[in-house]
C-alpha cells in the first residue's frame, strides 16, 4: 500500500514537471515562431504622425539618408505620403465613403496632419485616393520590408527606383473603377501620369491606393526633401535594438521611431512569464518528486533496519543490500514516470491554456481589430488589412495596421522524442538521489547495534 | 577448532564505561555444543557478536582452526561472516518476503556456494531440520515459530560454517518445541561437524549441552 502510495505522489510530481515541460516547450515555439516571423525593420514616422491621421511635421529626406551611417543598418527605405482630393486628380475613388468613411473625413488640421483632410460635405464627402511616394516599388508592391507580404504586380512594371518620372503604378480596384491600363494615363496636381504597372493586394483599401516614384511626388506635392515615412533595415534581429536605440538618439524628438522587434517582444511579454513559471515549476516538481522519493526510500530504510542487519549478518555485502534498494526505487521512479508521463501528457494542454490566460495573454491581443465596412483614416468599406506577422507600419508604402495573423494563444502542445528523453532522465535523476540517501543510511548500519535490542 | 583469547569490548556511554565483555577466553572443538548462561545485560549477546565479526574486540583474539580474525577487514569480516559463521536468532529474522527454501538459499547466494547446487543443498538442510517438504514454498507468516526457527537453522548451517552462534534459539518457543530444536542443534552440529555455542538463560536448555559457560558483568567462567 505504502508502494502504491510512493508511485502515486512521484506520478503526480513527474506529471507536473513533464507537464511543464510540454508547456515551456510550446511556450517557446510559439515565440520562435513569432519572433521569426518578425521583420528586422525599424519604422521611422514624423512624431505624432500615424498613417494619414495626426499632426507632426514631415521628416527630412536627407536626415533619414543619414540612417544609413548607423552600425548594422543595411538599407533605408523612405516614403512620402499623400492624399488626392478630387480637385487635385481626375482619379475616382472606388471606395464607397458610407457613413463611416463620412465620419473620418473630418477637416484640415496644421502641419501635416492638414493634408490629410478630406473632401468633407457632409454626405457627400468622397475618399481621397492615397498617392506612396517611393523609391522602392518592388518593396512596397510585394512587402518585402515594409512587412507586407500579399500585394502582387498584376501587368506591367514597377518603375526604376531611381526615377523621377510622372509615372505611377496603381492598384487594381482603383484601375478598374478608372478604366485604367498599362500605358493610360491620368492627372494629379495638374500633371498627366502614365500608368506603368497594376498590382493587387486583395484588399479594398490598398488596391485603392497609387505608388509613384519619390522625387515625383515630393516635386509634384511642392514637398521637396519631405518624407512621411522611413523604414530602416538592420542586418540582423539581434542588432534591431540596438539600431533602434541609435536611430531615436539619431533623429531625436523630431520623430516616432518603432521597431517591430520591440512591439513583438511586448507582446510575447506574458508568454515569456508563462516560460519562467513553467521553467522553475519544472525545476522545482523534479527535486520535489526527488525529495519524496529520497523520504520514502529513507523511511522504508529505516523500517527495514532490522533486514538490513541480519542481511549483514549472514554475510551479504554493502553492495547487495544498495543494489536491491536501489532497484526498489527505481522501480517506483519507473512506474511513477510511465504514469506520470501519461498523465502529464493528457493535462499539458489544459494547463498550458491556463498559464497562457493566467499571465495577460488572451485571445485578442492582436493589434487592431478587424471591422467590416469600416475602414480607418477616412477610408470607406471593409477594414485594415492584418499582414502576416506585421504591426503598424505607420504612414509606410503598405497602409497596413494590423495585429499577428497568429495569436499568441493558439499554442499547440506536443510531446515528443524529447519529452520522453527528459521523462527518462528525470526518473534516473530521481531514482539516483532516492537511492543515495537510502545507500549511505545503509552503509551505516551496524548488524550489531539492530541484532542487540532485539 | 575456537580458541579465545583475553576478549575485552567495552562500551562507553553517557552514563560511563560498560565493560560488556572482559578477558574472556575459552575453546571449544568442532561438533561440540556449548552454552552460555546469563542474565539479561550480563554482556552474553555482546560476546556472541564478538565471535560473529558484528563488532570489533577491544583487546584480545578469535581464532578458528588457525585462523587469527580479530585483524581482519570490512570485506574479511563480511566473507568470514558468510561462510564461516552461522547465525541463529531468538526472533528468527527470516526475510519476510522470500520463502523458506529462498531463505536458506539466500545464505548459499552470500557464500558464493555452486549455483546448480543451492536448490539441492537447501532441499537437504530443510529435510535435515525436518521441515515437511511442502512447507518449503511458504513464506515465514505461513510458518508457525517451531518451523521458523527450523528454517533458521537450516540458513545458519547451509554453507556449512564452522562456528554456529544461537542466540537464545529458544526464547520464543515453547518448551517442548525449545527442546526439540536444541536438540536439533546438537545433531546438526554433529553431523555437520561445526561448533555451536548457544546463549540463553534457561537451565534446562543449557544442560542438555557439552560444556556450560556462565556469563556475569562480561567476564565468563565455566560451570560443571
Amino acid at each position: 500500500m505504502r508502494a502504491v502510495g510512493v508511485v502515486v505522489i512521484l506520478a503526480v510530481a513527474i506529471a507536473l514537471s513533464i507537464s511543464m515541460l510540454i508547456a515551456r516547450d510550446a511556450v517557446t515555439n510559439k515565440i520562435n515562431s513569432v519572433r521569426a516571423s518578425t521583420g528586422n525593420t525599424i519604422t521611422v514616422s514624423p512624431k505624432g504622425f500615424f498613417g494619414f491621421n495626426g499632426g507632426g511635421t514631415p521628416l527630412k529626406e536627407s536626415d533619414v539618408t543619414d540612417l544609413l551611417s548607423i552600425p548594422n543598418v543595411t538599407a533605408v527605405q523612405e516614403s512620402l505620403s499623400e492624399e488626392l482630393t478630387s480637385t487635385k486628380t481626375s482619379l475616382s475613388s472606388p471606395t464607397p465613403a458610407g457613413s463611416l468613411g463620412g465620419q473620418f473625413g473630418f477637416g484640415a488640421g496644421t502641419g501635416s496632419g492638414g493634408e490629410f483632410g478630406g473632401s468633407s460635405s457632409g454626405t457627400t464627402f468622397s475618399i481621397p485616393i492615397r498617392v506612396i511616394g517611393t523609391n522602392s516599388p518592388g518593396n512596397a508592391v510585394v512587402g518585402g520590408a515594409n512587412g507586407g507580404g500579399s500585394e502582387k504586380l498584376t501587368s506591367g512594371a514597377a518603375y526604376s527606383p531611381t526615377s523621377t518620372a510622372d509615372v505611377a503604378i496603381v492598384g487594381s480596384s482603383l484601375a478598374s473603377k478608372n478604366k485604367l491600363t498599362v500605358g493610360s494615363t491620368f492627372t494629379a496636381w495638374n500633371t498627366k501620369i502614365t500608368v506603368v504597372g497594376i498590382f493587387s493586394a486583395g484588399s479594398t483599401f490598398t488596391d485603392a491606393s497609387v505608388l509613384m516614384p519619390l522625387a515625383t511626388v515630393q516635386k509634384l506635392a511642392d514637398a521637396t526633401g519631405d518624407v512621411t515615412s522611413a523604414t530602416v533595415t538592420v542586418n540582423s534581429l539581434n542588432n534591431v535594438a540596438s539600431a533602434d536605440k541609435a536611430v531615436a538618439k539619431k533623429l531625436g524628438s523630431a520623430a516616432d521611431v518603432t521597431s517591430t522587434q520591440a512591439t513583438t517582444e511586448a507582446s510575447l511579454a506574458p508568454l515569456n512569464s508563462v516560460k519562467t513559471i513553467s521553467t522553475y515549476t519544472l525545476v522545482g516538481s523534479v527535486i520535489g518528486a526527488a525529495i519524496i522519493l529520497l523520504l520514502s526510500m529513507l523511511m522504508i530504510v529505516r523500517e527495514r533496519r532490522r533486514e538490513v542487519g541480519v542481511l549483514k549478518a549472514l554475510g551479504a555485502p554493502n553492495k547487495s543490500i544498495i543494489s536491491q534498494f536501489i532497484a526498489e526505487s527505481t522501480t517506483f521512479t519507473i512506474l511513477g514516470a510511465v504514469v506520470g508521463l501519461v498523465v502529464g501528457v493528457l493535462i499539458s494542454s489544459p494547463i498550458t491554456s491556463a498559464l497562457v490566460s493566467a499571465s495577460g495573454g488572451t485571445s485578442s491581443n492582436s493589434g487592431f481589430v478587424r471591422r467590416a465596412g469600416g475602414g480607418g483614416f477616412g477610408a470607406g468599406g471593409s477594414g485594415f488589412t492584418p499582414p502576416a506577422g506585421g504591426f503598424a507600419n505607420r504612414g509606410t508604402g503598405n497602409f497596413h495596421f494590423g495585429g499577428f495573423s497568429n495569436t499568441i494563444t493558439q499554442i499547440h502542445t506536443s510531446a515528443g522524442w524529447s519529452t520522453l528523453g527528459f521523462a527518462l532522465i528525470a526518473a534516473i535523476v530521481i531514482a539516483a538521489l532516492g537511492s543515495t540517501v537510502a545507500a549511505a543510511t545503509i552503509v551505516r548500519i551496524r548488524p550489531a547495534e539492530v541484532l542487540r535490542s532485539e | 577448532m575456537l580458541v579465545v583469547e583475553n576478549l575485552d569490548k567495552t562500551f562507553h556511554t553517557g552514563a560511563g564505561d560498560v565493560h560488556a565483555v572482559q578477558n574472556v577466553s575459552f575453546d571449544a572443538k568442532d561438533g561440540e555444543l556449548v552454552a552460555i548462561l546469563g542474565a539479561s545485560g550480563s554482556g552474553k549477546s555482546t560476546l556472541l557478536s564478538l565471535l560473529g565479526l558484528l563488532d570489533a574486540p577491544d583487546r584480545g583474539s578469535i581464532e578458528i582452526d588457525g585462523t587469527q580474525l580479530a585483524n581482519l577487514d570490512s570485506a574479511g569480516r563480511t566473507k568470514y561472516r558468510s561462510r564461516q559463521v552461522g547465525f541463529v536468532f531468538q526472533q528468527f529474522n527470516l526475510i519476510p518476503n522470500l520463502n523458506a527454501r529462498e531463505n536458506v538459499k539466500l545464505a548459499l547466494e552470500f557464500a558464493h556456494w555452486p549455483k546448480d547446487d543451492r536448490d539441492h543443498r537447501a532441499n537437504e538442510l530443510l529435510g535435515i531440520v525436518g521441515l515437511d517438504a511442502g512447507k518449503a514454498d511458504r513464506r515465514p507468516a505461513k510458518l508457525s515459530g517451531g518451523e521458523q526457527q527450523r528454517v533458521a537453522i537450516a540458513r545458519a548451517f547451509a554453507a556449512q560454517p564452522q562456528l554456529i552462534l544461537a542466540d537464545e534459539p529458544t526464547g520464543s518457543l515453547d518448551k517442548a518445541t525449545g527442546q526439540k530444536i536444541v536438540e536439533l542443534l546438537r545433531e546438526v552440529a554433529t553431523t555437520q561437524k561445526a561448533t555451536v555455542l548457544v546463549v540463553t538463560h534457561d537451565e534446562k536448555i543449557a544442560k542438555k549441552a557439552d560444556r556450560r559457560f556462565e556469563i556475569e558483568d562480561g567476564v565468563l567462567k565455566e560451570i560443571a
